[in-house]
């Protein structure tokens, strides 16, 4: 089912739209990598070192569920959710962030430990010889825009990124929720005064930050490793995503993503690709030093 | 230090005499002073290298949370029992303590000390990355007088261990490496196979070369001056036209645009000098990039797993990989030894694996014709000239150097995956099905 959209004999105007696929394609997915870190940023101000998590528990839990209670894909992904949903709540925010809100260094410490516990745990459990995957491949087949060639689930990976953005936009900036959450973010006392339910908007946000990593971690599962130390990459891409565009704001997200998109794919087919995590480092650390606070600094969700 | 402990111990004893009330403390000081030079002299005699009697003491150190470490500690156990239950070593049971690095090296020398100076093992064996092997090198070497002892790593790859060997025989010359390859063999064997295979089996005349960013692919990449050119330089000169070479790093997820970029220079095949990257991940954007037709060709690694095709969901399907765990009758011992491990021990043979149980029955066949574990020049040699029957081939190792000896000796068939199973194609004596490119295997 290959499909073939023919395009210029030129070189140049090949590497270009390269460049300007891959962009796309790779931000997209850096952006549904970092979207629920940005959300732990803006609302709970909390720079969550054990997001990572949520990557490992989407692989293993589905895997598990898949293999050990023969559920098929669908039932084990709706499972591995609430799972994830109730692992936020009840470790996370219950266990750690409420716990430890007032001593950072130690909320920040717990945070990581729990990551590593479920790490090494799950490296335990299902060391490499276990042959974990999970078989989420919608369109195994690839597609050639203009000569440049392209994996089917990369772009509906990239789609996925985009809706699930937009959707969390629409919700933030358009409902009577969203403008509550918004509201904590930008001023928490005056939203106490005016009657926000803040811990009832704290649960929620720590749902809402699980689900585009969850949903992440099943699209790129089909081109993507997956092994009990993925997490840590991950966490570092959402974290360069988040510092770029400015901690815990969405608006900063997307363009940071792109950005880190645009260099990955520049530095990839101008240079060389094991450079390209190297460039973004780069650029991320100028950014920093004439931007303080990154791209879009504010104590604001959007 | 001593000396100056004794010398004020004794014009200690010289003021009690003279000190009113302090006689009997400073007894008493004097005392645990003797006593403990005493013992000092005592655990120096005591310190003499592996016993000549009783049982023969081998240790393993592994990460016992990897599973290669594992595999191998699952081999260690049994060849040690399949000894035992055979008489033993000069009637001698053997007796195998295994340690757990953590995959630490301050605690792999921290046990090595303790297996060589306390337990007074015969052998240690560490089945573990190639760092963990070289810490262990270095530590015994220091013990090596006091506590004469052998050292085999079976799982480090490289030229770290042999090399040592190699510069300085006098210190290091009680290490042996049975890993398959190191960077000579890579470039004067390996690389020769490689091409046959290109140029006699895929029918490829233009090559890719994809290294990954380490240690052990910078003599592949630069070559080795004296020994041999680079890879790509014995490419050419056995025919092939080398027409891309890259690098890849370790943290690197993505590699659509290496693939890509291969695909436009024409390659015919692509020989990946990888084993430590994301494999899974390199398979599976392999299979969904430009380059998906071309065939792909793996050192090592999780390709030559069995796990493999379930780890890609069928993506490796067409790719051909260095791979020891493959089912096939290298010698009459490969089968059972694949069956019995994971029969008895529930483990199966990955990586390592192989290379432990075979040094433990090289190591049998050199003491026994050493006459024991006595005399450690004896057994040294004896382990220099030594060949058994092993379970990928004949196990020994190079005179000089100490590396296990090559194929053809030691034999790593080169599989391809074919619907689901891993075929030998590589060497022809061994071959289970003819290559298939991987567009043909897909349909």
């Amino acid at each position: 089912m290959s499909v073939s959209i023919q395009g210029s004999a030129n070189p140049m105007s090949d590497l270009l739209l390269q460049i300007v696929i891959y962009t796309l394609i790779w931000g997209s997915i850096y952006l549904l990598i970092s979207l629920g870190f940005s959300l732990i940023c803006g609302v709970l101000r909390i720079f969550h070192l054990g997001y990572g998590v949520i990557f490992v528990l989407a692989a293993y839990l589905t895997w598990t569920f898949m293999e050990d209670a023969g559920l098929g894909l669908v039932p084990s992904i709706i499972l591995m959710i609430l799972v994830q949903c109730a692992f936020a709540l009840i470790v996370f925010y219950k266990g750690v962030f409420q716990r430890y809100l007032e001593e950072e260094e130690i909320l920040l410490t717990v945070s990581l430990l729990v990551f590593l516990v479920i790490v090494h745990l799950a490296n335990y459990l299902f060391p490499v010889t276990a042959g974990v995957s999970i078989p989420s491949t919608i369109i195994d087949d690839i597609v050639t825009i203009g000569g440049i060639t392209i994996a089917w689930q990369m772009i509906i990976a990239a789609l996925v990124g985009v809706v699930v953005t937009a959707i969390y936009v629409v919700a933030l900036t358009r409902t009577r929720i969203g403008l509550v959450i918004r509201a904590i973010s930008q001023n928490l006392p005056a939203a106490l005064l005016m009657g926000a339910n803040v811990n009832r908007m704290y649960y929620l946000a720590m749902i809402l930050s699980v689900i585009p990593p969850t949903i992440c971690m099943i699209m790129i599962a089909p081109f993507w490793g997956i092994d009990p130390f993925m997490g840590m990459p991950l966490l570092m891409t959402a974290m360069l995503v988040s510092i770029l565009g400015g901690l815990g704001n969405l608006k900063g997200s997307i363009v940071a993503s792109y950005l880190i998109g645009f260099i990955h794919a520049s530095v990839s087919f101008v240079f060389v690709p094991r450079f390209m995590g190297f460039a973004a480092l780069i650029v991320t650390l100028i950014v920093m030093i004439y931007r303080r606070g990154g791209i879009f600094a504010g104590e604001t969700l959007w | 230090m001593l000396v100056k402990w004794l010398h004020e111990s004794l014009v200690l004893v010289k003021t009690n005499f003279s000190e009113k009330g302090g006689y009997m403390m400073k007894t008493r000081r004097l005392f645990a002073g003797v006593v403990f030079v005493l013992l000092f002299f005592a655990s120096t005699l005591w310190a003499a290298g592996p016993e000549a009697t009783g049982p023969i003491k081998i240790g393993l150190i592994g990460n016992m949370s990897a599973p290669f470490s594992l595999s191998s500690k699952a081999a260690a156990m049994l060849a040690v029992d399949e000894i035992n239950s055979t008489g033993g070593i000069l009637g001698r049971k053997v007796e195998l303590i295994v340690e757990d690095s953590k995959g630490e090296i301050p605690k792999c020398v921290e046990i090595y000390k303790k297996l060589v100076m306390n337990d007074k093992v015969a052998a240690v064996f560490i089945a573990e990355k190639v760092e963990m092997g070289v810490a262990g090198m270095e530590i015994g070497a220091e013990l090596f007088k006091e506590y004469p002892h052998v050292f085999f790593s079976t799982i480090g790859s490289g030229d770290d261990i042999w090399h040592r060997v190699r510069d300085n025989y006098e210190k290091y010359r009680f290490g042996f490496q049975t890993y398959y390859h190191v960077s000579t063999n890579y470039l004067k064997i390996v690389s020769l196979d490689n091409s046959e295979i290109f140029k006699n089996i895929m029918k490829a005349k233009k090559v890719a070369i994809i290294y990954e960013d380490m240690e052990w692919t910078k003599p592949l990449r630069k070559g080795l001056p004296g020994v041999s050119v680079s890879l790509a330089g014995v490419y050419k000169e056995n025919g092939l036209d080398v027409v891309n070479e890259t690098t890849v790093s370790l943290d690197q997820k993505m590699f659509n645009p290496t693939f890509e970029t291969i695909a436009k220079a024409g390659a015919e095949a692509i020989d990946c000098v990888i084993g430590y990257i994301d494999e899974p991940a390199f398979i599976k954007q392999w299979a969904q990039s430009s380059a998906r037709n071309i065939p792909l060709n793996i050192w090592g690694g999780l390709a030559g797993m069995p796990q493999a095709w379930k780890m890609t969901e069928g993506k490796v399907n067409g790719v051909s990989v260095g791979s020891s765990l493959v089912r096939v009758s290298i010698t009459p011992k490969t089968i059972p030894f694949m069956d019995t491990l994971i029969a008895k021990y529930k483990v199966g043979p990955i990586f390592g694996s192989h290379t432990t149980y075979d040094s433990i029955f090289g190591f049998k066949k050199a003491v026994e014709k050493a006459g024991g574990t006595g005399d450690i020049n004896a057994l040294i040699k004896q382990l220099e000239q030594v060949e058994e029957v092993a379970v990928l081939g004949s196990i020994g190792w190079h005179p000089k150097y100490h590396y296990n000896l090559p194929s053809p000796k030691y034999v790593t068939p080169i599989v391809q995956w074919q619907k689901g199973e891993m075929q030998v194609i590589y060497p022809p004596k061994y071959k289970t099905a003819d290559y298939q490119p991987p567009a043909v295997l897909r349909k």
